[in-house]
């Protein structure tokens, strides 16, 4: 693992984020993000309660790629360094789903860069797109 | 279903500690297992004056409220069948310290209605967090969309 980075990292546009992968993602993933983040909507753990809503099993929240993202993020650019982060949820993440990691510097104007980012499953494609703005080195 | 005219309301307020053992819990559930994340020793070998907060670290506000992480959709009369949650954004205005306590305060910006691709009409709902430091200063903005999409036709 890289260190996190405490300075500003130099980046240009086109750069991309060193790739990240987590998956085959388990029921324990989602039920150990659920005790830390405070999301215990049952449909993300009760399966007899999400097979009667209609959906094939439970589901993860979306605030847990979203955190992971927000994690590869900052090893990108530094925690102290990121200004804004915008997610926008387009898909759903099921147990089994091995989830992708990726962004790329959209581009860099007075020391910030503007950075896109994607979660994509294995199973549905994308499902996350988000932006972020990042103090950068000269 | 959401209610418009709540329009520049308060929905709630709680005040939550910044804590080691939230922080450590919360990174590893986010599949990053640094040190830097939790431990004030590590992350000065690392460089940081301090433990850094995770983007996403203003979820451990939930812990505080009675409806966890569902408090804000609750709060604005949706019905949690037909809800979804649309977009997040964080503002992340100044470092927060390990051990601050932190004031968040959730306020209804906006209630939209949209024509839904399947029929019915959907319903947006922009709410806004600002997590106040102990100083007065906003650390943190939260912005989410909330989607309550149409009714099935009968």
């Amino acid at each position: 693992m890289t260190a996190l980075p405490a300075a500003p990292v130099a980046l240009a546009a086109g750069d991309a984020m060193p790739p990240h992968s987590v998956g085959p993602l388990t029921r324990t993933d989602i039920v150990r993000y659920a005790g830390a983040g405070g999301d215990l909507n049952p449909i993300h753990h009760d399966e007899p309660l999400a097979r009667a809503a209609g959906f094939p099993t439970v589901f993860g929240m979306g605030m847990l790629h979203a955190g992971v993202l927000g994690m590869r993020l900052a090893r990108w650019v530094g925690p102290t360094h990121i200004k804004t982060y915008n997610v926008r949820f387009v898909g759903q993440v099921w147990p089994g789903d091995v989830l992708a990691f990726t962004g790329t510097v959209a581009s860099v104007a007075d020391g910030v860069a503007t950075l896109e980012l994607v979660v994509a499953s294995s199973s549905g494609g994308e499902v996350l797109r988000a932006t972020a703005t990042a103090a950068v080195a000269a | 279903m959401i209610d418009p005219e709540l329009v520049g309301q308060e929905l709630g307020s709680v005040r939550f500690p910044v804590e080691r053992s939230k922080l450590y819990e919360l990174a590893r559930a986010l599949h990053d297992d640094d040190a830097a994340w939790h431990d004030p020793d590590a992350a000065a070998a690392a460089g940081f004056d301090g433990v850094p907060l995770p983007p996403t670290a203003t979820v451990l506000a939930d812990h505080w409220r009675a409806d966890g992480a569902l408090a804000p959709a609750l709060a604005l009369g949706a019905d949690l069948g037909r809800l979804l949650h649309g977009e997040a954004a964080w503002e992340l205005l100044r470092p927060v310290a390990l051990g601050e306590e932190l004031r968040a305060t959730t306020r209804v910006v906006d209630v939209t209605t949209r024509e839904g691709r399947r029929g019915g009409t959907m319903t947006l709902a922009t709410i806004a967090t600002d997590f106040v430091a102990p100083d007065g200063e906003v650390a943190i903005r939260r912005t989410d969309t909330l989607i309550e999409t149409g009714e099935a036709a009968a």
